[in-house]
């Protein structure tokens, strides 16, 4: 599959354009004299009409370029704003709704690459402006129509990790009809859920959860269950990936349309001595968790009915090298108490906290926790609560800002640390798939409200903890949101892709390989009959990144919308620009 | 000096006339509406009621003793927390037992 080139316009015939300049409101009017500029560009081969504008992007301002293009029969228009990362989807937009093709549109970066780079020489801003207007004037003039790339896409996901996150993903991709090949590094499906008892809200058991949602894996024939296994390499173009999978000491592959990043998190684990932690009497929350869910009746540990109990908050979160807060512990540690509270109503529970996060509805956790008898105490973020371990139990003291900052001493039989999330090191598998990690060790999304389950690599979406801390709710939600944006791209069969990408014109390659080996992305190969050898490019693997047109010695690769044809009249518009 | 905080006078508290004082969030806002000014009640003086810091609840006893029990502060508890019943029962063991 290839793009296609419309014959229209391609620098033969001259065709009919707009300019338009932006004054940006004083952002680059303040310093290029945009109707100087206009009068000067007004006059190029081509223009039909030319105006300035307080700000080309407005409402009014976009309707009045598409009148502009009905009125005068317009192949397409320049304009002369902001940086292309801006608002060359909005142009594209105008032009699509003037009924002209969007490659038709030509952006000119006059603020950050003109304005606001010479904010201290407006008449040499203002030159520069008619060079770069005049540029663009001629890469316009030697424009083509183009048209999305169509690649047919494989109706199958994978999904990495088979938690939460991960199983629900598998099972809503199934019931939209698609394949599913699951892949989970553990003997069984369940995750940090499987392993839980109740788990708030609701009180449900995370083992029961997980249990149904087996079920449901298993009565869904079009879900794969790969157990033992992690996904080692990715290979092909969007759509159609291969993922190589290792069972053991035995790989396979899958050809699958996109893929699912669920690999969850690691409970922070603090280090020896951190409030105590190695001590006899000191534990993790998900410690205290297997405890309270491996045991009937009294609290019972190291032999000793327990008493009373502190737990420290926030110990691994909002702290040095894990800046974040880990939102599921308050809630977590709240609900832990009333499990107690049910358990032995008269035990002791202290609660040493920073600031409670006890969000949306688990808030009422926080007030049946109070109400059922648990004493919370809040210390400041620069004096956290001093631990001594002795053999009679745990001796904690801290200055209580609710008691005007007195110091108290809780003694406590069990104490708990409320610890957080962290991601978990999967540096092979961020290597296989080139996923984007943030500062913080998480897996990142484009656009943390709009684009929330996707990466800036192509048909990988992430889903879950991976991505940040979440709930077994807010993950399950991720897993879902997935599914759907998976699904938005494979149930349509084929994916559009951008037609800014490198064409080689067979009658004149040589077949000497030059471009293969530039290519970053591997979408380049030798192939053809008759003995005559031709690099052929693959239309879905190209990125547009123009590192092959260059290389050829002879000038037989062009990267559609910036074709050798297209620069060199840039060049002389450059030039040409500086004399008007 | 650090106090080592129990459940012992809360619950002795609690018996004698139902002391809430774990219902109180610490907002302030007792303090604010209290006619008399009085900067101790409830907030502070019940945290010690609830960590039986003794001393500390004996040490307010002209506080106690001064509340009009107007209930203007229980007007503006958004936890509901009874603050003039507990400043009734607050009385009682101070005459009893806090000399």
């Amino acid at each position: 599959m290839s793009a296609t080139r419309s014959p229209e316009g391609s620098g033969t015939n001259e065709p009919r354009l707009a300019v338009y300049v932006c004054q940006c409101g004083g952002n680059i009017g303040d310093y290029i004299d945009t109707q100087h500029v206009i009068d000067v560009v007004r006059d190029l081969p081509g223009v039909q009409v030319a105006r300035d504008a307080m700000f080309t992007c407005s409402d009014s301002n976009q309707q009045e370029m598409i009148d502009d293009i009905a009125r005068e029969s317009l192949d397409g228009f320049v304009v002369a704003c902001c940086s292309p990362k801006l608002h060359t989807f909005t142009f594209r937009g105008v032009a699509e709704r003037a009924g002209v093709n969007p490659y038709r549109v030509t952006q000119v970066n006059l603020r950050e690459q003109c304005s606001w780079t010479h904010t201290d020489d407006p008449a040499g801003a203002t030159r520069k402006a008619i060079r770069l207007v005049t540029a663009g004037v001629a890469r316009a003039c030697h424009g083509t129509a183009l048209e999305p790339v169509q690649v047919s896409t494989t109706p199958c996901v994978a999904v990495i990790g088979g938690g939460v996150a991960g199983m629900r993903a598998a099972i809503g991709l199934a019931d939209v009809g698609l394949d599913v090949c699951l892949v989970e590094l553990e003997a069984e499906l369940g995750g940090w859920t499987g392993r839980f008892g109740e788990l708030f809200p609701r009180g449900v058991s995370g083992r029961a959860l997980v249990r149904r949602m087996r079920q449901e894996i298993a009565s869904r024939p079009g879900i794969e269950v790969l157990t033992g296994a992690r996904v080692v390499g990715k290979s092909g173009t969007y759509g159609n990936y291969r993922v190589t999978i290792a069972i053991g000491d035995a790989t396979t592959e899958r050809t699958v349309g996109q893929i699912v990043v669920a690999t969850g998190f690691d409970a922070y684990e603090p280090v020896a001595g951190e409030f105590g932690y190695g001590s006899p009497g000191v534990v993790t929350l998900p410690e205290f968790r297997r405890l309270l869910d491996e045991t009937d009746g009294p609290i019972v540990h190291d032999g000793r009915t327990v008493r009373s109990i502190a737990y420290i908050y926030c110990v691994g979160s909002r702290t040095d090298g894990h800046a974040y807060c880990s939102r599921y512990c308050c809630s977590a540690a709240a609900q832990a108490s009333l499990l107690v509270a049910d358990r032995d109503p008269d035990l002791q529970q202290y609660h040493l906290y920073r600031d409670l996060r006890t969000y949306g509805r688990n808030e009422v956790l926080f007030g049946e926790s109070r109400r059922r008898g648990s004493y919370y105490l809040r210390f400041a973020d620069d004096d956290p609560p001093q631990v001594s371990v002795d053999g009679e139990g745990v001796s904690i003291t801290v200055h209580d800002l609710l008691t005007a900052g007195a110091e108290l001493t809780v003694a406590a039989d069990l104490l708990v640390l409320v610890t957080g999330m962290v991601p978990r090191p999967e540096d092979d598998l961020i290597a296989a798939l080139k996923l984007p990690v943030g500062r913080d060790g998480f897996l990142n999304e484009i656009h943390p409200k709009l684009r929330p389950v996707e990466t800036v690599v192509d048909g990988v979406l992430i889903a879950g903890a991976c991505q940040a801390p979440k709930t077994v709710a807010e993950s399950v939600a991720s897993g879902m949101a997935a599914a759907a944006q998976a699904a938005a791209v494979l149930k349509r069969g084929v994916a559009s892709l951008d037609p800014q990408v490198a064409i080689v014109h067979d009658a004149a390659c040589d077949g000497c390989g030059e471009c293969v080996a530039a290519c970053p992305f591997g979408a380049i190969a030798l192939a053809g009959s008759d003995g005559h050898a031709v690099a052929t490019i693959s239309a879905s693997g190209c990125k547009g990144c123009g590192a092959c047109t260059p290389v050829c010695p002879i000038g037989a690769i062009d990267l559609q919308g910036y074709t050798d044809e297209q620069v060199r009249a840039m060049i002389v518009g450059l030039l040409d620009g500086g004399v008007r | 000096m650090s106090t080592l905080i129990g459940p012992a006078l809360a619950a002795d508290l609690r018996r004698r006339g139902g002391f809430d004082a774990q219902a109180c969030m610490g907002c302030g806002y007792c303090t604010a509406a209290c006619p008399l000014g009085i900067d101790m009640l409830p907030r502070r003086l019940f945290r010690y009621v609830l960590f039986g810091m003794d001393a500390e609840v004996r040490a307010e006893l002209e506080t106690v003793f001064s509340c009009l029990l107007c209930r203007a502060c229980e007007q503006s508890c958004p936890a509901g927390v009874h603050i003039t019943d507990n400043v009734r029962t607050l009385r009682g063991w101070l005459l009893e037992e806090g000399r």
